[in-house]
């Protein structure tokens, strides 16, 4: 029976370094090659000697296909490509592209560098990696080669996140990490809507989450910043180029506005240069909102957020500073951080998730004591938020996702098993639902439908022959010949079409029969017979001397042996071959007296 | 399916009462259930267990506050804000009523069409899901549901009925009815309530309460409604203020002593709509940790909070102490459709005022409210 094959390496009943086989359709594919950020061993990799065992990646896998560029999702390609080995395709969307490479420079610098670890893959690895990578533009099929296809959607995620459609022949898997309510809103979800693939896998992490609004994430932005303000104190909000720094950047104009705050709001230059440049590649991936601000206006001509200069940091007074890095690990967030931190007036914001080694990372385990360069410590007096702004999935969107795309079965991955067990009982009320652990292979038994049509001819012929329509519960079974061109024709035309002689298969059996009658009794004798038993079939007493069941032909001899008996000759053509065989076998058994 | 102009449009319907919130409450976070919950019953410090009402099968929930909410001293470093549903099951029919057994991990239910109940295991740390362990017969006599009162018990009991006239204590383990509340009228309730461990309250929607002893087959002291518009509500706050409130649908709100029901201590007309509202409507609660502060909802589209320390014996017009708008300001609902409804709200046990409600478009909001007088 045909089917897919999806084998977790990583990811498969725990969280952390997502990679998922999938085989379909005889293509094997790579979804996902993730590091765990738990282990500071091999265990932080996905276990490809699942693989490798049985020879070569290159060999095995078609592609490699990455859904964003988080690190538990994209951290071990560069291992896996140049430590491992895999020469072969790897496919994401442009902004993973091209965020990708930044987030494992700076987590490869912080392991080697900061924590001093060795047998990990070098900067000249990361730039060899991504000469093997093919970007994805939303919507457009990409045949890997004659068989396999695969299309990116907007997953809503993170910038450049996408959902893949995986198709070969008529076979079908959807993969998607996390899609929230807004790319189900998106104007290119349509094709989600009862797309019915073989095999939906998503993670099930989020399906236990109930999120709090947005609107309540911001009122606790806006409510720590206008109290720090309000107290004359200074805010510094480290960030990454793209994404909250702009939609944070809109919410604060839109409140300085509606309160008539006179503080000052800077946004540094690098970031602005980096993030125009950023947005008008991806243009297509931001929201509404940004997306009207930037066509509009150039962004930064905001009437309270200015461009910043590092003097700026001196001045007294309140104010509000978005500048990178994000995790305050160099740059210039850091040296405005070191000047501000003295202060319990000020107030540093974190809108994201810092890697361990990082400043940000201490001090949002509450660390008050930073060890700096030259030995000297920093005492951290300033007041510090940890503020999540990410759009992940939640229980409503993932149900909203499985009921849209209606797939013939459901596989979870990326959640603990004994945190399943509800989620799974959910889907089960209304599709199959697949929970492997890593290393254990699910098969799901696919029915590719394969449509045949049949030629004219055929079907002319088969009518001529009369007999009852064919109907469902009563097949009729016919003889023709199938070419792999969808067709079913006559047995005459295909050779033509294939170029090939007709060849007839004809049997015959000899029976030996003890009867003293004349061979034209004898004859006369297999003829009442046969008529007796054989009631629905066509039996004729040919003038030729010869019987013939349908077409199968019985002859009459004397044996030259014994003049009592006789040798009766069938002969009959490969169709008839059952009823040849049954012939054969009545006959033997002798003709009633 | 909401198209992203759209929601620029709500937002700014929300900026007004948003930005007022900057300073009106101290935490807000507003999520939106996949089905709206006519119950929230504290499972724990930190966790609720939430359940669908529809006639169709309904999920129950075990739900974890938000992280951040809870965490006092190190709130600024948490950025958690979100519910996580920590145990999931089903149940066949509505869940009209959920008590929480307390010391254990059950909970036992009622579908409000009948007074049977069913018994619930909530599950531990190895599974996340939420088993139907049994059942518990009703009175066969009853087509309407149940109150339940779980008494603080080893093996655990519960005291459950639909009227005052079929209220009994069963323990769970056995089914075994250990005493029968001696009642004629078959007057249906509105709230079972333990105010100590052998004593407890049955309130009618007629507004008629019973205090009774389940030690004790003497009759229960009855105390006649305090006035005419039916139903009423009432709560009994705990010891040591033994305050029990009873309040009507036109909004009259009498407070007695425990001890002496048929007297009112003050009374006073609360600010609400006075429309018909049906029992399950409408909650009225004590505030656990803020001395004679009461809340109402599903008498005006609001949550209001009023302190009851300065009313008279004489009624007076009372005007909330605070108002949640959250429900109606933040509806999903679009124009045309019904109004939105809150369909219950609790206090959290300890923290002074925090508050949790449920509406009828499946939202649910935990709040802390800031002390208007205190600005």
């Amino acid at each position: 029976m045909p089917e897919i094959k999806v084998t977790p390496l990583g990811a498969g009943q725990d969280v952390g370094r997502s990679c998922i086989l999938v085989s379909i359709g005889g293509k094997n594919i790579m979804l996902d090659c993730g590091m765990h950020m738990g282990y500071n061993d091999d265990r932080r990799f996905p276990d490809f000697s699942y693989i490798t065992q049985n020879g070569r990646l290159t060999d095995f896998l078609d592609c490699v296909i990455i859904s964003h560029f988080h690190l538990d999702h994209c951290g071990a390609l560069p291992y896996m490509s140049e430590m491992v080995g895999y020469d072969g395709p790897i496919y994401m969307t442009h902004p993973t592209k091209a965020i990708c490479p930044i987030l494992l420079e700076d987590f490869r610098k912080i392991t080697v560098d900061k924590k001093g670890e060795t047998n990990f893959f070098t900067s000249q690895m990361i730039k060899d990696c991504m000469k093997k990578v093919i970007p994805l533009n939303l919507h457009q099929t990409v045949q890997v080669d004659d068989e396999l296809e695969i299309k990116a959607y907007y997953a809503g995620h993170v910038l450049g996140a996408a959902m893949v459609h995986i198709k070969v022949g008529s076979e079908s898997v959807v993969y998607t990490v996390s899609v929230n309510k807004f790319a189900l809103c998106h104007s290119g979800a349509a094709w989600i809507d009862k797309c019915r693939p073989d095999i939906l896998i998503s993670e099930s992490t989020y399906a236990t989450t109930i999120r709090d609004s947005k609107r309540c994430r911001e009122r606790d932005f806006l409510k720590k910043v206008h109290e720090t303000i309000e107290r004359g104190g200074k805010v510094l909000i480290p960030v990454f180029a793209l994404g909250r720094a702009q939609e944070l950047c809109i919410l604060l104009e839109t409140f300085w506005e509606r309160m008539n705050l006179k503080a000052p709001i800077y946004f540094s230059t690098g970031l602005t240069e980096k993030a125009n440049h950023y947005y008008k590649l991806f243009i297509t991936w931001t929201n509404q909102k940004i997306r009207k601000t930037f066509v509009q206006r150039n962004m930064f001509e905001f009437k309270h957020i200015k461009a910043f200069d590092r003097s700026y940091a001196d001045n007294p007074g309140p104010m509000v500073v978005f500048a990178t890095p994000g995790m305050l690990h160099a740059g210039q967030s850091l040296q405005i951080f070191k000047k501000w931190a003295g202060n319990d007036k000020n107030m540093v914001i974190m809108p994201g998730y810092c890697v361990q080694g990082t400043i940000g990372h201490k001090i949002l385990n509450g660390q008050r004591k930073l060890e700096m360069e030259g030995r000297s410590t920093l005492d951290v007096k300033l007041q510090v938020e940890y503020m999540s702004f990410s759009a992940h999935a939640d229980a409503k969107g993932i149900m909203q996702l499985i009921r849209m795309a209606e797939p013939r079965n459901m596989l979870l991955v990326h959640g603990e098993a004994a945190k399943m067990e509800f989620l799974k009982g959910k889907i089960e009320q209304e599709f199959n639902c697949y929970t492997p652990a890593n290393g254990e292979t699910v098969a799901v038994t696919t029915n590719p439908s394969v449509p045949v049509d049949i030629s004219l001819n055929l079907l002319k012929r088969e009518m001529a022959l009369g007999g009852p329509l064919p109907d469902p519960k009563k097949p009729r079974t016919m003889h023709g010949t199938l070419i792999m061109k969808e067709n079913l024709v006559s047995s005459e035309q295909a050779l033509k079409e294939l170029g090939l002689n007709e060849h007839q298969l004809r049997f015959t059996c000899r029976v030996q029969l003890q009867d003293p009658h004349s061979d034209s009794d004898t004859l006369h004798r297999i003829y009442t017979h046969l008529k007796s038993v054989l009631k629905d079939y066509t039996i004729q007493h040919l003038p030729d001397g010869t019987v013939m069941v349908e077409s199968i032909v019985i002859k009459v001899s004397s044996s030259a042996e014994d003049a009592n008996a006789k040798v009766l000759l069938l002969s009959w053509s490969y169709q008839d071959e059952d009823l040849g065989s049954y012939l054969s076998s009545l006959l033997k058994k002798g003709l009633p007296t | 399916m909401m198209g992203e102009t759209e929601a620029v449009e709500i937002d700014d319907i929300l900026d007004d009462w948003f930005i007022e919130s900057l300073k009106s409450y101290k935490d807000l976070h507003v999520y939106q259930l996949e089905h709206p919950t006519q119950i929230i019953e504290w499972t724990s410090g930190k966790t609720v267990c939430v359940a669908g009402y529809s006639s169709g099968k309904n999920e129950i929930l075990e739900l974890c506050l938000p992280l951040k909410l809870l965490a006092d001293e190190k709130k600024s470093l948490c950025a958690e804000r979100d519910f996580k549903v920590v145990h999931g099951g089903f149940s066949e029919g509505p869940v009209c009523c959920l008590t929480h057994i307390p010391g254990t991990r059950c909970a036992v239910t009622n579908d409000g069409l009948t007074s049977d109940l069913q018994l619930w295991d909530l599950g531990a740390d190895d599974t996340d899901v939420i088993r139907k362990t049994g059942s518990l017969p009703g009175t066969s006599v009853s087509q309407a549901g149940s109150r339940i009162a779980a008494r603080l018990s080893s093996p655990p009991q519960v005291l459950h009925g639909p009227q005052s006239s079929s209220v009994q204590l069963t323990q769970l383990s056995t089914g075994q009815t250990l005493y029968r509340l001696e009642v004629d009228s078959t007057e249906p309730l509105s709230s079972l309530k333990f105010v100590s461990e052998t004593t407890f309250l049955a309130s009618c929607c007629d507004g008629t309460v019973y205090l009774a002893d389940t030690r004790t087959s003497a009759p229960p002291q009855a105390s006649p409604p305090p006035g005419e518009c039916a139903p009423w509500w009432t709560d009994a706050s705990a010891a040591p203020q033994c305050r029990v409130i009873r309040l009507s649908s036109s909004g009259q709100a009498v407070v007695s002593d425990l001890r002496n029901l048929g007297g009112a201590l003050c009374r006073a007309q609360l600010d609400v709509q006075t429309l018909p509202r049906k029992p399950e409507d409408v909650t009225v609660a004590w505030a656990p940790a803020l001395d004679g502060c009461f809340s109402v909802s599903g008498l005006s589209g609001l949550v209001q909070i009023y302190d009851s320390a300065g009313w008279r014996a004489e009624p007076q017009d009372a005007s909330p102490l605070f108002q949640h708008a959250g429900h109606s300001v933040s509806s999903q609902h679009g124009d045309g459709s019904a109004p939105v409804f809150i369909t219950t709200h609790v206090w959290h046990p300890e923290r002074p005022r925090t508050l949790l409600s449920a509406a009828s478009d499946g939202s649910v909001h935990v709040w802390d409210w800031v002390d208007p007088q205190t600005n």
